[in-house]
């Protein structure tokens, strides 16, 4: 009667999808924060580091909420 | 020919339905972006109408349930779903009127439930369906969403917390474009997929489709522009109270509180579960809001959806068999649900007009979050 299987997909799905992208685009704009930060105070190599890890981030949100919207179609 | 114009009127109640869905879901769905200041009122509005529209064309699996889960296709006529749409539209209104946030969809199902009742008895309804595509999901998809949203943000406070208030703030603006739009994607696709699915269901009864049929493409096309056109017309009257009566959360809280709907919505459409949206949506804004300042939410606002949850299914569902009762009255003609039609009218211009004297609706489940 009930659809457990289904339903505990649908748990494990939001849980992943929704703390996922929200956690990858906060590590993105700490990313950016670090950037500007590290920048100002001209440590370079730290501030390129930030800035690849803040990329990296942004592109991980953006495949998931990519994938995630076609999984559904 | 009778069995045509009955058609005719169920098709296009349906579709006034699916309208009112938008228009009452608007502020739902473009809130959280307008109260964050991630997007202008016009811009928002016209996004999530643009979103509702094109969510409309990218599943059809909610549905599929709705005209094959719920009631027994078989026993059913076209006056059956004209009286479940009636109990649907009259319990939102009386809900409305009164400024309980009911949900459109529940309604939907129990007005369908109830006359499908009326009409054949118990037996017409399918208890498998009911219980594990609407009832079940119904209670575990906002406590998700407040559950998901909650944790986000406590993860992203975490992760940005010690960076300039200003970039954060700029960044997760930016990101509430994407996850705006995301939610209204997701709740194009959920609630106008429920008017395709009862329209399906007519079609069914009157013997146009076979059992068992996905919708046409001219039901698609039709539920996704009355839903986005209802968002679009919802959508002014929410501008004109910007600024008074809609919530208060940071940017943070805003995405965190979109994407945990989305994510629900999108996952339980996917498995064809017809969900209320506007309890999922509420969840996930009470879940971001909780996990910052527990005395940041509305707690009332939860109590309400809780008697919503519990009065919505068996109130549609005892109005959509006093339709059906209505409507035979005069026979199985046209005449019934016409008469049915026009008190119908009659009661949305008294909702209006009360509404009108008291004033809109507060859209919110969180305040003061900032």
């Amino acid at each position: 009667m009930i659809e457990t299987s289904e339903l505990l997909q649908t748990v494990i799905a939001s849980v992943v999808a929704g703390v996922g992208a929200t956690v990858a685009f906060a590590i993105a704009i700490w990313g950016a924060a670090r950037f500007v930060d590290l920048s100002r105070s001209e440590r370079s190599v730290a501030a390129g580091a930030a800035a690849a890890v803040g990329i990296l981030a942004l592109a991980v949100t953006l495949a998931g909420v990519a994938f995630g919207v076609l999984a559904i179609v | 020919m009778s069995a045509d114009v009955i058609l005719v009127i169920v098709v296009g109640t349906a579709l006034a339905f699916d309208f009112t869905n938008g228009f009452h879901d608007t502020a739902n769905v473009v809130a959280t972006s307008i109260s964050t200041r991630a997007a202008s009122p016009q811009v928002a509005v016209a996004f999530a109408a643009l979103l509702n529209f094109v969510g409309a064309f990218i599943s059809i699996s909610v549905a599929a349930t709705v005209a094959n889960d719920v009631v027994d296709a078989a026993v059913i006529t076209p006056t059956v779903v004209f009286a479940g749409l009636i109990g649907a539209i009259a319990w939102n209104l009386i809900t409305w009127s009164f400024g309980l946030p009911s949900s459109s969809s529940h309604a939907l199902i129990g007005g369908v439930v109830g006359s499908a009742v009326a009409a054949s008895g118990l037996d017409a309804v399918l208890v498998d369906g009911v219980v594990g595509k609407v009832l079940v999901p119904a209670v575990i998809a906002p406590l998700l969403a407040f559950t998901v949203a909650g944790i986000a943000i406590g993860l992203s406070y975490r992760i940005v917390g010690g960076q300039r208030p200003g970039t954060v703030t700029r960044g997760f603006r930016y990101g509430q474009i994407v996850s705006g739009g995301l939610l209204a994607l997701a709740h194009g696709t959920n609630d106008a997929q429920k008017t395709m699915g009862i329209i399906t269901l007519a079609l069914i009864a009157n013997g146009t489709l076979g059992a068992g049929a996905d919708p046409p493409f001219w039901v698609i096309v039709s539920s996704a522009a009355a839903i986005a056109l209802g968002t679009y017309s919802g959508g002014w009257r929410i501008i004109k109270t910007t600024g008074t009566r809609i919530i208060k959360m940071d940017s943070a809280q805003g995405f965190s509180a979109q994407g945990a709907g989305a994510a629900v919505i999108l996952t339980s459409t996917h498995f064809g579960f017809p969900l209320s949206t506007t309890h999922v949506i509420n969840g996930g804004v009470m879940g971001a809001g909780a996990a910052k300042r527990i005395s940041a939410v509305r707690w009332g606002v939860a109590g309400n959806i809780m008697m919503a949850w519990l009065l919505t299914l068996p109130a549609a569902a005892a109005i959509g068999a006093a339709a059906y009762g209505a409507s035979r009255i005069f026979g199985t003609g046209a005449l019934g649900p016409a008469l049915v039609t026009l008190a119908a009218l009659s009661l949305v211009v008294v909702a209006f007009a009360r509404r009108s004297q008291r004033g809109a609706p507060v859209p919110a489940g969180v305040e003061g979050g900032s």
